[in-house]
């Protein structure tokens, strides 16, 4: 099999994983308007999770790798227990973050929950080996068929293209039935749809949970694709591509996250490799995060509802609605 | 959708492909000179492996193409980066190995990528020098896999045989909590063990804390009469600096991965050369005594000096530059051997051209190789990091030296600690 | 034990010292602006790297200091009326602006990166033999740094109380459109805020890296967490809050590093922050509905 077939599986692989990423963040921020700058840490807990369940039981400190819940789980279990990794995570997480407080102060906290995590993570050796991560994890379902992750990644990627397409629809026939329109009367209107007997808290969590649970899944497919898992895969600056992706594609607009996840990751990810060398060997990889800083200060200057806004469901509001208002200060501008 | 949205999508999506033309052309033609691949962390926390990489490796190039390249064919450096992830280096080999028809080899794997990608290159049939130095590398039953590195348990072993002859009887564990400290720190810790010597504080560093005092303070409390190390080189210079002017020093013996020029520099600068030259020890690979490999070696650094970050002498004193220098030659010379630059056919002979036998004539350089292989004889390559002898899981690894740095920059040796030593430490609880 | 907890307590307000200067200059300009500003760590490490110029340059360690707040101050500026105020204009929201600074803080600290090859820069100034007080011991310039945090927290809290600017400040911070049409000139108000919030940010980077002993390009970004746990957790825009707070971190810190915790030191710092959001969500939370922003 050629090699192109190789590469371009592990991109449809890493799409249908961002896909289904970049549905969970839309659905928590969408619709339950949490900046979520801690979401990477649901996609590490599946991925973690996915991963004990399938190395089997741990050695213990004699081994090389040592963590907690090492058991042999039969597919499909493994991702079910990703999935409720994620969704017990951000249930933890949506606890405390879903407060009513400043957006900007719930996304600095968000943040910083998820340096705490990676620290514990990274500083306590016995949950799940440390800053060296799990290595060896294999794919439950491909054992059965007798194939594995790597060797085969056409079917891989199908498989993962497969999952992310019925989440998909789950989550669209999600939001268009009467409680997607409740969160919808929820994300745009709190105060009436709270009057009208919506309990605003509880449907904000079920989101946030129902978002962790599919990041989580996202994180045990990539687990068992590329076999190992460790800090350095969820960095916080991980969290920022996907929600450039739904930035650049269109916040709430399913489209414009298939667009945006598209666009985000190929472009300034894998476009980048087939530059000629310039420069100190890494010259290019800073540059390349320079211009995503700046595409993304770019989008927010000339399309801040992104290439495919929502498509809004309400009546025009009558002209002279103020949105919150900017206040210019004199002295020119 | 309205027509301006999809004019833009439009554009988007022919720019994307007009980049992606572009790049292609440039890089997938299969005229332009053989491809080394230097698959290895080149920015990120692990950024240090990726120069000591170049270190070594562009001189090794530079080398060969002012000797007529591979049978008249140049090579070419092409980093991948890995970012220390697996989830990022596996579709940046994937690329590589994609768009690089005359990929003829792989510089690295390192540690934290290498259970991921070694299988991936091996079933490629792309020879690796890897720098992975897990010991379930020492009997790797993959064909293409290489390794001229000991592994991390060996410089543990040898840094704790070297504290037990010193005298040493209060050992402090200091090591960063990142993934490349980590990865040493099992072999110390098993190898103390195995030769009753006493730990008396095992401290772990966050990386890149703005003061790291009370961890200072711990140390002190635990009244160690030695310290090993290892750990990022920001962290290292900050802990060490304050160790000094909040309590004094005591001697410290770094693993190999502190004997690089980050780290010695952030140390050396937050010490002082002369109490850096009193107390600081390393654990390395030996330095070859010098022999005409050594001499060109350094030559090959001076000359291709313009492309390095640091200076001539750190990087001739760099213990993972060296080793990557010799791998690339010798890669290089299984080439000319086989005649042939396919991997397939030349892999087998990367041992052959380096692994001593009667008959061969020894050779120092690749251009001495070079000649003998054309007047037909067979060649054992004595490398500028000395004997070099493959076993059959192609690891090849020689003694350890305790070395320490004098104010010029150069490798002062301290004494030597041998394979056969090391080998006699019955080290438990490292896979 | 006692001394032990006695010296970690003292190594806790040298760190406290250094976060407050820190947290200080990002309260100041976070109260009155109401940008979540996440290129402020950015700006920290231009602070940083002009101080390591000015050392090579043969400049003397304190004029360096008064350099890096002086291009800290610059470069805030820069980027408050250059940047930030071409979004106001066209009237990005508050949350959006964040995603700006952030946007920004990629931009500066990757282009640190390209241009100081990803190289680690040794800075060691200003160090000296240790002073000793019983258990405690700490550098003469660890002393200075608390000294300083000290000095700025009086001398602009006293500004902010008696002079006319400061009135003008605080007026501006509680209700813009009032305070202007009471004849104060907010956009010069603003202006202020950010010269005295960047040459603190700048500063801050030196002191920091005084205490490190390098710079490198995430310098500054990996210290910001700690300044906005300190400003949230201290209320926005009191500079007396962000300084206690920070000592509460800096204390916790770096005695549960002190008694062998020291993995875990910088996550309970953080924890404190999530423990109080948990038990007194009033008391940080800042009002549930979005403020205005003021460019």
């Amino acid at each position: 099999m050629s090699v192109w077939v190789f590469y371009i599986s592990t991109l449809v692989i890493y799409f249908g994983v961002d896909l289904l990423a970049g549905i969970a963040l839309n659905l928590q921020f969408g619709y339950a308007g949490v900046v979520n700058f801690g979401f990477i840490v649901f996609q590490a807990a599946g991925a973690y999770m996915a991963a004990v369940v399938v190395l089997g039981p741990s050695g213990g400190v004699a081994s090389f790798q040592q963590y907690i819940f090492g058991s042999r789980l039969p597919f499909p279990l493994d991702l079910v227990a990703a999935a409720v990794a994620g969704a017990v995570v951000s249930l933890v997480i949506g606890l405390f973050s879903l407060r009513r407080m400043r957006r900007d102060y719930q996304a600095a906290v968000l943040l910083i929950v998820s340096l705490i995590a990676l620290q514990v993570v990274s500083a306590d050796v016995p949950l799940f080996n440390g800053s060296n991560g799990l290595t060896g994890v294999t794919w439950p379902l491909g054992q059965i068929v007798g194939v594995t992750a790597t060797g085969a990644p056409v079917i891989y990627a199908a498989w993962t293209l497969a999952i992310a397409a019925i989440v998909f629809a789950a989550v669209y026939w999600l939001s268009k039935s009467p409680w997607g329109r409740s969160l919808r009367a929820m994300r745009d209107h709190e105060d009436a749809a709270s009057a009208m007997g919506l309990n605003i808290t509880s449907l904000r969590l079920q989101v946030f949970v129902i978002g962790g649970a599919i990041a989580g899944l996202s994180g045990g497919l990539l687990v068992e694709y590329i076999g190992a898992w460790s800090p350095g895969a969820w960095g916080y600056a991980e969290t920022f591509v996907i929600f450039t992706a739904i930035f650049v594609g269109g916040v709430g607009n399913y489209r414009g996250v298939i667009v945006g996840v598209l666009l985000v990751p190929v472009i300034f990810l894998e476009l980048p490799r087939f530059l000629p060398a310039v420069g100190y060997p890494g010259l290019i990889d800073s540059l390349q995060w320079v211009t995503i800083g700046l595409a993304w200060m770019l989008c927010l200057l000339f399309r801040p509802r992104g290439i495919l806004p929502e498509k809004r469901m309400e009546v025009t509001k009558p002209a002279g609605v103020p949105g919150p208002a900017v206040v210019p200060s004199e002295g020119g501008a | 959708m309205t027509t301006r949205k999809l004019t833009m999508l439009g554009a988007l999506a022919a720019l994307s492909a007009l980049v992606a033309a572009c790049g292609s052309t440039t890089t997938s033609s299969s005229k332009g000179p053989l491809v080394v691949g230097g698959v290895i962390a080149i920015t990120g926390t692990s950024s240090f492996e990726g120069s000591n990489q170049s270190e070594g490796l562009l001189p090794a190039i530079y080398e060969i193409n002012h000797n007529g390249g591979v049978m008249g064919h140049q090579l070419a450096y092409k980093g991948v980066d890995t970012r220390g992830d697996p989830a990022d280096a596996l579709p940046a080999v994937q690329q590589m190995l994609a768009t690089t028809s005359n990929l003829v080899a792989v510089a690295g794997p390192g540690t934290a990528s290498a259970p991921t990608i070694v299988p991936v290159l091996n079933s490629a049939h792309i020879p690796m020098m890897a720098v992975a130095g897990e010991s379930a590398y020492n009997r790797s039953p993959y064909k293409y896999f290489w390794r001229l590195f000991p592994p991390d348990s060996a410089n543990g072993t040898a840094m704790a045989l070297w504290a037990k002859q010193k005298g040493y009887t209060r050992v402090a564990a200091v090591f960063g909590s990142d993934a490349g400290s980590q990865g040493d720190l099992p072999g110390v810790l098993a190898s103390l063990q195995a030769l009753h010597v006493n730990v008396v504080a095992n401290i772990s560093l966050t990386p890149d804390q703005s003061s790291y005092q009370s961890s200072v303070n711990q140390l002190i409390a635990a009244h160690p009469d030695v310290i090993m190390t290892e750990s990022d080189a920001g962290t290292a210079g900050t802990f060490f600096g304050e160790l000094k002017s909040l309590a004094g020093l005591v001697p410290i013996i770094g693993t190999e991965a502190t004997y690089t020029t980050p780290w010695l520099t952030a140390v050396q600068g937050a010490l002082g050369a002369s109490d850096f030259h009193k107390y600081f020890t390393a654990m390395i690979t030996a330095p070859s005594k010098v022999t005409q490999a050594v001499t060109a070696w350094n030559n090959a650094v001076k000359e291709d000096h313009s492309q390095l970050p640091v200076s001539i002498s750190s990087a001739q004193n760099n213990p993972f530059a060296v080793t990557y220098y010799d791998g690339m030659i010798a890669t290089a010379l299984a080439m000319v051997a086989a005649k042939s630059t396919n991997p397939v056919v030349f892999n087998s002979y990367i041992a052959k051209v380096c692994n001593p036998g009667s008959g061969k004539t020894v050779v120092y350089t690749y251009a001495q190789g070079v000649k003998a292989l054309n007047a037909g004889k067979q060649i054992q390559y004595f490398g500028a990091t000395g004997l070099i002898n493959f076993d059959k899981y192609h690891n090849s690894y020689g003694n350890q030296e305790a070395v320490t740095s004098s104010a010029s920059g150069n490798t002062v040796s301290l004494g030597q600690v041998t394979v056969a030593a090391i080998e006699a430490v019955p080290v438990k609880g490292v896979a | 034990m006692l001394s032990q907890l006695l010296a970690s307590a003292a190594d806790g307000i040298v760190l406290a010292a250094i976060i407050a200067v820190a947290a200080m200059g990002f309260t100041l300009q976070f109260g009155l602006t109401n940008v979540l500003n996440l290129s402020f760590g950015s700006v920290m490490t231009i602070g940083g790297f002009t101080a390591y110029l000015a050392n090579v340059a043969g400049l003397s360690a304190w004029l360096g200091m008064l350099l890096g707040g002086v291009a800290g101050g610059l470069a805030t500026i820069a980027l408050g009326r250059g940047v930030l105020r071409l979004y106001a204009r066209r009237r990005t929201q508050l949350f959006e602006m964040m995603m700006v600074t952030l946007g920004l803080s990629l931009v500066i600290d990757y282009g640190l990166q390209s241009i100081s090859q990803n190289a680690i820069y040794g800075y060691t100034v200003l160090q000296a033999s240790p002073v000793r007080l019983g258990p405690i011991v700490l550098t003469p310039i660890q002393l200075f740094i608390v000294l300083l945090a000290i000095v700025i927290l009086v001398v602009v809290e006293a500004a902010l109380k008696f002079t006319k600017l400061g009135k003008a400040l605080r007026a501006t911070a509680v209700e813009p459109s009032l305070a202007r049409s009471c004849g104060i000139q907010t956009g010069r108000v603003v202006l202020i805020t950010w010269t005295i919030s960047g040459f603190l940010c700048g500063l801050a980077g030196v002191v920091y890296i005084i205490s490190t002993q390098s710079v490198d390009y995430s310098t500054g970004e990996l210290f910001l967490p700690l300044i906005i746990a300190a400003a949230i957790l201290g209320g926005v825009g009191s500079l007396r809050g962000a300084v206690v707070a920070a000592v509460v971190m800096g204390i916790v810190t770096e005695v549960v590093a002190g008694f062998g915790g020291a993995a875990y030191s910088t996550v309970a710092g953080f924890a404190i922050l999530v423990v109080v959001l948990l038990l007194r969500p009033g008391s940080v939370s800042g009002g549930a509905e979005d403020r205005q922003l003021v460019l």
